[in-house]
C-alpha cells in the first residue's frame, strides 16, 4: 500500500473521474449556488448567508428535520434487532434456511416507490378489512394519522431493509471460528453467554457497517415516502429530502432548497462520521 | 521485469479511462447532431400533458407528411414526474427546444427572455376572450391556450335518478344540503357507501381548486390580480367553511387518507359514492373503469353565493415557443401552432382525439365527445363561469403548501376554522412582502 506509484493513480483514474463527474463537482456547484439567489436558470446576485439564516426559522424544515430525526432513531434500532434477528435464525441448521435468507432478502429487490404503494394498499385496504373483521379499531384508519403515518413509514423500511442488514450479520457470523465456540460450550457457558461474550463482540464489525448503513439510509429516505405518504397528513409526515425538493421545485426556491441540502448534508455526515469513529474504536480483532 | 508489468498497468489503466471517456463523449455527439442537420427545419416539443401523448404524435405525424420540409420532435414529460424541474434543467443544460408549456405568470416572468411574441398568429387571433389574459405582456402574446378545463361536483346521473332528484335544481348551498341528505337517507337503496369522496390527502384539491371556487371573487376572476395581490381575505370563508364541512361530514371516511386515485377509481366509478370534486380532466379514467357510468355523469356547480349555477372555467396550460432559436424554427413552430388549432384537419384531431375543450373560435362543439367536457364547455359558453385564479397563488406554493395543508389540519381537529384562514393569509402576504 505505501509505493503509490503511477499505476496506482492510473487505476484509480476511472473512479475518480466518476465519483468527481457526479459526486464532488455538483456538491461544490451546490455550494456555490447556494449563496445565490438561483432559481434554477440563472444566478444573479451574491447573498451571502441569507438563505442559511433563513432556514433556521423556517418551521418547515425543522419540523421535517425533527420528524427525520424520530424515524432514524427508531428505525436503526429496529432495523439492526431485526436484520441481527434474521441472521442468527437463517445461520442455524435448518432446512428452510436457503429459501428463507432469499425471502427475507426479496423485498431489497422491489424498488422503494413500488413497495410504497403495495404497502399504502395494505395500510389502507387490508388493514381496516381485517379491522372490521376482527373488530380492532387501532387498524383502522392508517396513514391519515401523523402517528400511524410514522409507524407506516417504520414498517415499511424496515421490511425492506431488514434483509440487506441480515446479509451483512451472516457474513459476519459465517465468519465466526467454531472452535471458539467450542471451547465455551465445553468451558460450560450457555447459549446466552455465548452470544453475549463471543458472538456479539465479533460481529461488532457488522454493527458498524450496518449502523453506518442503516443511519444514512433512513436520514435519507425519499421515495417511500413520497409514495407512502406523500407528507400527508398535512405535511405531518414529510422528512428532510421530500421537504428539500419541495423547496426547490415547488416553490420554486432553488437557491433556498440548495441550503437547505447543504445543512441536510452537513448533518448527515456528521452522525455517520461520529458513529463510524465510535463504533471502530470498540471493535475487536481476532 | 519490473518495467514491462509497469507497462501491462498503465496501459490498461489508460485503456479504461478511455472506455469512460469515449461514453461520455459520444453520446454528446449524439444530441447536437441531429439538431444541426441538413435543410429541413427540426422542431423540437418538450410538452406536458401525458394523456394526450400518442393523438399529438400522430397529429405531429400528419403534418410532417403534409409539410415534408419540417422535422417535429415530441418529447413527453408529466403525470407522475413534475414537467417544471425538468424543463428548468433542459434549458439550462442549454439545450434547445423550440416549442414547451408555461403553466402560469410565474413561467412567464421565469421564462420571459425566451418567449416569442405570437400576437401575429391566427391561433392567437381566434383565441376566446379572456383565455390568453395569462400570457399577456403590454401589447404581446406570449403563449397559446391548450385547452380549457372545469371542474365542479361530478356526479352519477343514474343514482339521482334512481334518489328522484332533479339536478338542475341545484343552486344554492341550501339546495345542494338537501340533496345531499336526501341520498345519505336512502344510502342502502341507492348502494352507495356515501354521497361524496373527498380526496383530503390532496393537498391541490383543497387548496387549489376548492379555494379557488370562494376566492376567485375577491380577485375578479383574474389570475394576473391574485398573482399581484398582498394579501387574501377569504371574502367568502364561511362559505368555504360550510362546503368543506358538508363535503367532509357525508364523504367516505377517513378522508386524509384518501387519494384521487380511490376517489375517482374505486369509489366514484364503481359507483360507491354519488359525487365527487374533480373536473372533466377525470372523464378518461372514469371510462377506463366502466364505459356505461362514464357516459352518464356530469357537472354540478360548486355552490358560491352571487355565481349560483356557475363553475371553475380555465386554462392550465399554454404553448410557448421559444425565442432563442433561430427565425426559420421560430417560424416553422408558429406555423405548426397555427396548423393545430385553425386548420380543419387540426380543429377535428383538437376536439375528437384530443378530446380538449377548445379555447379557440370556430369549433363545431357538437363534436364534443366527453360528457363532462360538454357541460364545461355548456358553462363556458352561457358564460356561467367562475375564474381560475390558482395559478396565480404566491409559490411557496400556497395552494398545496398552505392552504391545503391548513385545511387538512381543519379535517383532522388540529386547527380551528379561523386559524386556517389566519395563517393562510399570514403566509400569502409573507411571500409577497
Amino acid at each position: 500500500m505505501r509505493n503509490r506509484d503511477v499505476s496506482f493513480w492510473l487505476f484509480l483514474t476511472p473512479v475518480l473521474l466518476g465519483l468527481g463527474l457526479v459526486v464532488i463537482v455538483p456538491l461544490i456547484y451546490g455550494t456555490y449556488y447556494s449563496f445565490t439567489d438561483w432559481n434554477g436558470i440563472k444566478a444573479t446576485e451574491f447573498v451571502g448567508f441569507e438563505h442559511y439564516i433563513r432556514l433556521f426559522q423556517d418551521t418547515a424544515f425543522l419540523n421535517a428535520i425533527w420528524f427525520t430525526v424520530k424515524f432514524s432513531f427508531v428505525t436503526v434500532i429496529a432495523l439492526n434487532v431485526l436484520g441481527l434477528g434474521l441472521a442468527i435464525l437463517v445461520t442455524r441448521k435448518l432446512k428452510t434456511s436457503n429459501l428463507l435468507r432469499t425471502v427475507f432478502f426479496m423485498p431489497n429487490m422491489i424498488g422503494g416507490l413500488i413497495l410504497g404503494f403495495i404497502w399504502q394498499f395494505i395500510f389502507i385496504n387490508v388493514f381496516s378489512d381485517i379491522g372490521e373483521a376482527l373488530g380492532i379499531e387501532a387498524l383502522q384508519g392508517w396513514l391519515s394519522t401523523t402517528g400511524t403515518g410514522f409507524w407506516g413509514l417504520v414498517i415499511l423500511t424496515c421490511w425492506q431493509m431488514a434483509g440487506y442488514i441480515m446479509i451483512i450479520y451472516i457474513a459476519y457470523l459465517q465468519n465466526i471460528p467454531s472452535e471458539l465456540i467450542e471451547a465455551a460450550k465445553i468451558d460450560g457457558a450457555n447459549s446466552f453467554q455465548r452470544f453475549k461474550s463471543i458472538t456479539f463482540p465479533l460481529v461488532a464489525p457488522a454493527f458498524t457497517v450496518s449502523l453506518f448503513l442503516t443511519l444514512s439510509n433512513s436520514f435519507k429516505i425519499y421515495d417511500q415516502n413520497l409514495s407512502l405518504t406523500n407528507g400527508g397528513p398535512y405535511e405531518s409526515t414529510q422528512m428532510v429530502a421530500m421537504e428539500i425538493v419541495k423547496t426547490a421545485f415547488s416553490a420554486n426556491e432553488m437557491a433556498y432548497g440548495q441550503a437547505k441540502a447543504v445543512v441536510f448534508f452537513i448533518i448527515v455526515a456528521a452522525i455517520a462520521l461520529t458513529q463510524v469513529y465510535y463504533n471502530k474504536k470498540r471493535e475487536v480483532d481476532l | 521485469m519490473k518495467g514491462k508489468k509497469f507497462y501491462v498497468k498503465a496501459i490498461s489503466a489508460l485503456a479504461l479511462s478511455g472506455i469512460l471517456l469515449a461514453g461520455c463523449g459520444s453520446s454528446d455527439e449524439g444530441s447536437s447532431n441531429d439538431t444541426a442537420s441538413g435543410d429541413k427545419v427540426t422542431i423540437d416539443i418538450f410538452q406536458n400533458k401525458v394523456e394526450f401523448k400518442t393523438q399529438f404524435e400522430e397529429l405531429v405525424a400528419q403534418y410532417e407528411e403534409e409539410n415534408p420540409d419540417v422535422k417535429i420532435n415530441v418529447k413527453t414529460v408529466g403525470g407522475g414526474t413534475d414537467y417544471a424541474p425538468v424543463l428548468k434543467s433542459t434549458f439550462s443544460s442549454g439545450e434547445e427546444i423550440n416549442i414547451f408549456n408555461v403553466t402560469g405568470p410565474q413561467d412567464v416572468i421565469d421564462y420571459k427572455e425566451y418567449l416569442t411574441d405570437l400576437s401575429g398568429t391566427k391561433a392567437a387571433e381566434a383565441a376566446l376572450d379572456g383565455t390568453l389574459a395569462t400570457v399577456l405582456d403590454g401589447e404581446q402574446i406570449l403563449g397559446l391556450p391548450v385547452n380549457q378545463e372545469g371542474y365542479g361536483l361530478v356526479y352519477n346521473k343514474a343514482i339521482f335518478e334512481k334518489a328522484g332528484i332533479d339536478p338542475s335544481t341545484i343552486q344554492t348551498h341550501e339546495d345542494l344540503e338537501n340533496v345531499v341528505k336526501t341520498l345519505d337517507s336512502k344510502k342502502d337503496e341507492l348502494g352507495i357507501e356515501a354521497v361524496f369522496a373527498l380526496p383530503g390527502k390532496e393537498a391541490w384539491v383543497l387548496g387549489d381548486h376548492l379555494a379557488n371556487a370562494f376566492l376567485a371573487d375577491e380577485f375578479n376572476h383574474s389570475v394576473v390580480e391574485s398573482f399581484n395581490a398582498d394579501t387574501v381575505k377569504f371574502e367568502k370563508g364561511d362559505e368555504m367553511q360550510r362546503f368543506l364541512d358538508l363535503m367532509n361530514k357525508y364523504s367516505v371516511q377517513p378522508v386524509l387518507s384518501l387519494d384521487y386515485s380511490q376517489q375517482v377509481e374505486e369509489y366514484f366509478s364503481l359507483e360507491r359514492v354519488a359525487m365527487i370534486q374533480q373536473g372533466n380532466w377525470v372523464f378518461p379514467s372514469v371510462e377506463q373503469m366502466d364505459e356505461e357510468v362514464a357516459q352518464n355523469i356530469g357537472i354540478l356547480p360548486i355552490p358560491v353565493e352571487g355565481y349560483e349555477g356557475s363553475i371553475p372555467v380555465g386554462v392550465s396550460s399554454y404553448w410557448a415557443v421559444n425565442s432563442s432559436a433561430d427565425e426559420a424554427e421560430v417560424q416553422a413552430s408558429k406555423d405548426f401552432l397555427d396548423w393545430m388549432y385553425t386548420s380543419d384537419t387540426g380543429k377535428e384531431a383538437v376536439l375528437t382525439s384530443f378530446k380538449f375543450i377548445p379555447a379557440y373560435e370556430g369549433y363545431d362543439t357538437d363534436k364534443i365527445s366527453d360528457p363532462l367536457s360538454q357541460d364545461v364547455y355548456r358553462y363556458a359558453s352561457e358564460g356561467k363561469t367562475i375564474g381560475w385564479i390558482f395559478a396565480g397563488y404566491p409559490s411557496n406554493p400556497w395552494g398545496t403548501g398552505v392552504a391545503g395543508p391548513n385545511m387538512q389540519q381543519y379535517i383532522d381537529g388540529k386547527m380551528t376554522w379561523d386559524e386556517v384562514e389566519a395563517d393562510s393569509i399570514k403566509q400569502w402576504e409573507e411571500k409577497r412582502k
